[in-house]
């Protein structure tokens, strides 16, 4: 069979890859000389943002890993595990996670000596397959590792998808027939290609894919010619990456409604829009840097008079969010460069004026008419009321 | 209206016998046999007899209450038996006794247990207790069996009969009645015994438990521990009404005398700081039998409102940590303990002194994520009952046992395969029920418990880190003999290389490991080292010598110097080891 899905232009063959690294920790052993594994750093003191770019990037630090008697398991686990992933890419396999978790169980089964490599969790097999993405920079789906990805249920009467499956078939998708069920692009965005029939005017990803689901049925993109999605909480990789490809492909002017709240803002927009720092390898093709966070705005609190809550700090959620907030204007490489410095004033509010607004707030604006939400966001579109 | 009666103390108790440790069939067992091993100990402390007893305990039939067993316990010892014409009013009659409020740390107080145990077997098997004597002037034993007449409290010896005994002097007494017998846990028999056996280091025990076979436990000392005599009581510790009916047994004498010689800590300056507190000087002068109850009221004022010494420790005794040392390895095998005995201190105005042993055993309470065995002491008499409401288990939880090596659970008695043992020597002990299974607590006392413990736990978790190093480094090992092999294979594999290349590098891992591994085990052989020589100290200051015991302090002495010097050299001493 052959590899299911190409998700970037890629220069790195990846077996080959792989043994350069175990020709070069072979050849070490036989000079009695201390293999040395290299990852990637991702964290956030190893993420660089260029606003040229938009995303955050890594930078040169390393984690590595030399031989020795603490060591030792971690890295017969990596080549354990590194032989089980090279074996997949060569027949074709797909697997999540928690199915790599079992299949190294059922080998070490099968093996005797293999008993001490043995994972108690599936967070300790998880912690290996990352670090071979780390250390050939590649990500997990190239690796065959694939999620099963929420999120990013689209709705549109102009889109048309086009998906290349494995064995060379096309499928094609109109979005308008669907009526108010979603596409969703799970976890392969890029094996996809986009066609509008119709120019269209703006992407819109909500927050709660609730609330993209109520802008749908009530006729949202059948008054719009747009692209409407539900994000469904922190985004994705197939969020992001169908974000990224909407982005890219069709050009349009991309807004990001959701509630306004540090936890939001900071994780779940900058994700969208920058990537994370613990995703530092994918975020150049898993971020759309162009998206604008188009509400709920600290203004919009005021003008439409939205009912709002103080922030519980008793509450440990809520406590951690807003300390994360005030980390994040000291350290975070996005939120300290000047382009994004609207958006720097908005967490520096919310930590000031300690409260938060919900999206679904705007339903309070006039409670009798169904459409006010979708009335308030094209205003919003259209007077460039968006950060 | 209704008439009012008189009822009798036994008649009071008879009715009451749970609140003496009576509540059930199961405890009825215990509290029988914990009453007679007290009495017989107590009787052979005070004639400075070395105690040795025998306990028999079985099941004869079945109760006459419903869901019980007939129970025999027998219990005999060696001590100064009781003059005949006593025996009626030992066995038979509630409040007769010896020991009652003379402020010394016996076992016995007030003369309650052993009718309360007369009365349970007379009430359940309609037999009271069956008794033999002997004193060293009898050329005879005298025998026969005590009932208690509940309407008059008096005790009545029938079927006395002389027979021959050859023992010098002792008592052997004898109870059958309705109880359930249960031997191990916190109110099991054999934890009794346990208890007992640790905290009477000179008592030799012979014990058979149902069908068991008979088990004997030597004494490790042979010094009879000698009862401090009682000291003065310390007027602090005094209510009103104590306070007058002390000075009716002083007779005619002047108050000043009485206060002096009738109390502790009583000075002359003292009485000086009495009158500045505001008792009249005259008052001093005059004889007890013209005060009238108002002076009562004004003296004990003025002598509660000045501050005085606090009483004297010499009333309390301890078993020592050299006999605690010694009598703690006679329960198990022991793999290690600490003792700590505090120094006597006053707390609540009553002088009281903290012994506290723990130990970790080899074959016993091996259940990692048990509690440990906690054993409870009070004028060393186990406490087996309501632990949860007792000073010393609040106390024993309050310390962070994971400072010194144990699991805790927050809150909790810590856990693992351990018996904690304290014990609290008072002459006033504060119980909070007459069946004496919990000492309530006060601020003070826990808080002195505490520091025992804690001292004690210090001395604990030097071993624990000892052996938390050394199962730290063997795993580091293992690792690399479980890890390498398949590194190097999967490595091959990957690479396709051929069989030469795998040789190759597993000489090179070895190599590499093996510097490592060097390491690892010189450090292993010097944790082991430090370990096995902190045994053989232990076990010296016991004075127990094994017969490799002497060679072994060498090796082992032998390897912490070569460890700390010279790794090459532990390598050698661990392979003459090895050879040996």
């Amino acid at each position: 069979m052959a590899k299911l899905i190409k998700i970037r232009e890629h220069n790195i063959d990846i077996p080959k890859e792989a043994k350069v690294i175990a020709e070069k920790m072979l050849s070490d052993l036989e000079k009695s000389k201390r293999p040395v594994l290299e990852a990637v750093k991702t964290s956030l003191d190893n993420s660089f943002y260029n606003p040229k770019v938009g995303f955050l990037a890594p930078g040169d630090k390393v984690v590595r890993t030399e031989l020795n008697v603490s060591s030792v398991q971690k890295l017969a686990r990596v080549v354990f595990m590194l032989e089980i992933l090279l074996r997949n890419l060569d027949i074709g396999s797909v697997n999540t996670k928690r199915e790599l978790y079992y299949i190294c169980k059922g080998l070490i089964k099968g093996e005797k000596k293999y008993k001490p490599l043995d994972f108690e969790d599936q967070n300790e097999s998880d912690a290996i397959i990352d670090f071979i993405g780390d250390m050939l920079r590649v990500y997990r789906e190239e690796l065959n590792c694939f999620a099963n990805d929420r999120g990013g249920q689209t709705y549109s009467q102009q889109l048309v998808v086009t998906e290349t499956l494995a064995d060379g078939d096309r499928a094609t998708v109109d979005l308008s027939t669907l009526g108010t069920a979603p596409y969703q692009p799970k976890n392969k965005p890029q094996s996809l290609k986009l066609k509008v029939k119709k120019k269209v005017d703006f992407c819109l990803i909500v927050e709660s894919e609730g609330t993209a689901n109520t802008l749908q049925t009530m006729g949202f993109t059948k008054r719009n010619n747009c692209i409407l999605m539900g994000a469904q909480g922190v985004p994705s990789n197939a969020v992001r990456g169908w974000s990224k490809l909407i982005q890219d492909e069709l050009e349009v002017p991309m807004y990001f409604f959701g509630d306004l709240d540090a936890y939001t803002l900071q994780n779940i927009f900058r994700t969208l829009k920058a990537g994370s720092a613990a995703s530092l390898i994918r975020n150049a093709d898993f971020s759309a840097p162009e998206v604008k966070f188009l509400g709920v705005l600290p203004e919009d609190v005021k003008k439409y008079d939205l009912p709002h809550y103080k922030v519980k700090e008793s509450d440990p959620a809520e406590a951690r969010a807003l300390k994360k907030a005030k980390d994040a204007l000291e350290n975070d490489p996005f939120f300290l460069d000047k382009k994004n410095k609207g958006l720097a004033d908005i967490l520096r509010w919310l930590i000031k004026e300690k409260i938060r607004c919900e999206q679904q707030s705007f339903f309070s604006v006039d409670p009798k008419d169904p459409i006010k939400t979708e009335k308030i966001i094209l205003e919003k579109i259209k007077n460039k009321s968006y950060v | 209206m209704s008439k009012i009666t008189k009822s009798s103390t036994a008649e009071y108790f008879a009715k009451n016998l749970q609140q003496v440790g009576f509540s059930s069939p199961l405890k009825a067992v215990l509290t029988t046999l914990k009453e007679a091993v007290d009495n017989s100990l107590d009787a052979c402390e005070q004639a400075g007899i070395l105690p040795e007893i025998k306990v028999e305990i079985k099941r004869v039939g079945t109760g006459s209450t419903k869901n019980t067993d007939l129970v025999k316990i027998v219990v005999e010892d060696n001590g100064p038996g009781i003059d005949p014409d006593d025996l009626a009013k030992v066995f038979g009659e509630y409040l007769a006794s010896s020991k009652f409020g003379r402020g010394q740390c016996s076992r016995g107080q007030q003369g309650i247990g052993i009718s309360a145990a007369t009365t349970w077997a007379q009430l359940t098997n309609a037999k009271g207790a069956f008794v033999m004597t002997k004193t060293v002037n009898m050329r005879k034993a005298v025998k026969g069996q005590v009932d208690v007449d509940i309407k008059s409290n008096t005790g009545i010896l029938r079927n006395k009969e002389s027979v021959d005994w050859d023992k010098k002097s002792g008592v052997r007494v004898e109870f059958a009645f309705d109880g359930r017998i249960q031997l191990n846990g916190d109110g099991g028999l054999l934890t009794y015994l346990d208890g007992t056996v640790l905290v009477n280091p000179h008592l030799t025990l012979d014990y058979k438990l149902l069908d068991n076979d008979w088990v004997h436990i030597d004494r490790v000392s042979n010094i009879v521990p000698e009862l401090p005599e009682a000291t003065l009581p310390h007027p602090h510790t005094f209510k009103l009404g104590e306070f007058i009916t002390h000075s009716t047994l002083f007779g005619k004498i002047n108050l000043d005398k009485f206060l002096k010689s009738g109390f502790s800590r009583v000075t002359d300056q003292s009485l000086k700081e009495f009158t500045t507190k505001g008792l009249s000087k005259s008052l001093l002068g005059k004889p007890l039998t013209a005060l009238k109850d108002e002076d009562f009221k004004n003296i004990f004022k003025a002598v509660q409102d000045t501050e005085l010494m606090a009483p004297s420790t010499k009333s309390v005794l301890t078993v020592g940590e050299e006999a605690l040392s010694k009598s703690i390895q006679r329960l198990g095998q022991v793999d290690f303990f600490s003792v700590v005995t505090r120094k006597p201190t006053i707390c609540d105005f009553k002088p009281v002194v903290v012994e506290v042993a723990l130990a970790r055993f080899i074959n016993r309470n091996t259940e990692a994520d048990e509690p440990v065995q906690l054993l409870r002491f009070a004028n060393r008499v186990p406490l087996q009952f309501d632990k949860s409401g007792c000073a010393i288990t609040w106390a024993i939880e309050s310390v962070n046992w994971k400072n010194y090596g144990l699991v805790q659970p927050k809150g909790s008695l810590p856990l693992g395969p351990y018996v904690f043992a304290v014990s609290i020597v008072s002459p006033f002990i504060k119980f909070k029920n007459a069946s004496k299974e919990t000492i309530d607590a006060s601020e003070e006392l826990v808080e002195e418990i505490r520091r025992a413990l804690m001292q004690a736990g210090q001395k604990l978790s030097s071993h624990i880190r000892k052996e938390q190093k050394e199962a730290d480094l063997e795993r580091k090992l293992a690792h690399i003999e479980q890890f390498a092999p398949i590194l190097v294979e999967s490595l091959v594999r990957i690479t396709k290389s051929n069989e030469s290349r795998k040789k190759k590098a597993e000489e090179g891992l070895k190599k590499l490991l093996g510097r490592d591994s060097d390491e690892a085990h010189a450090d292993l052989e010097q944790a082991h080292a430090k370990l096995s020589a902190q045994k053989e100290r232990d076990a010296k200051k016991l004075g127990i010598t094994e017969e490799t015991s002497e060679a072994s302090v060498e090796v082992a002495e032998e390897n912490v110097k070569a460890a700390g010097t010279k790794k090459q050299a532990t390598k050698k001493v661990a392979e003459t080891t090895k050879k040996k």
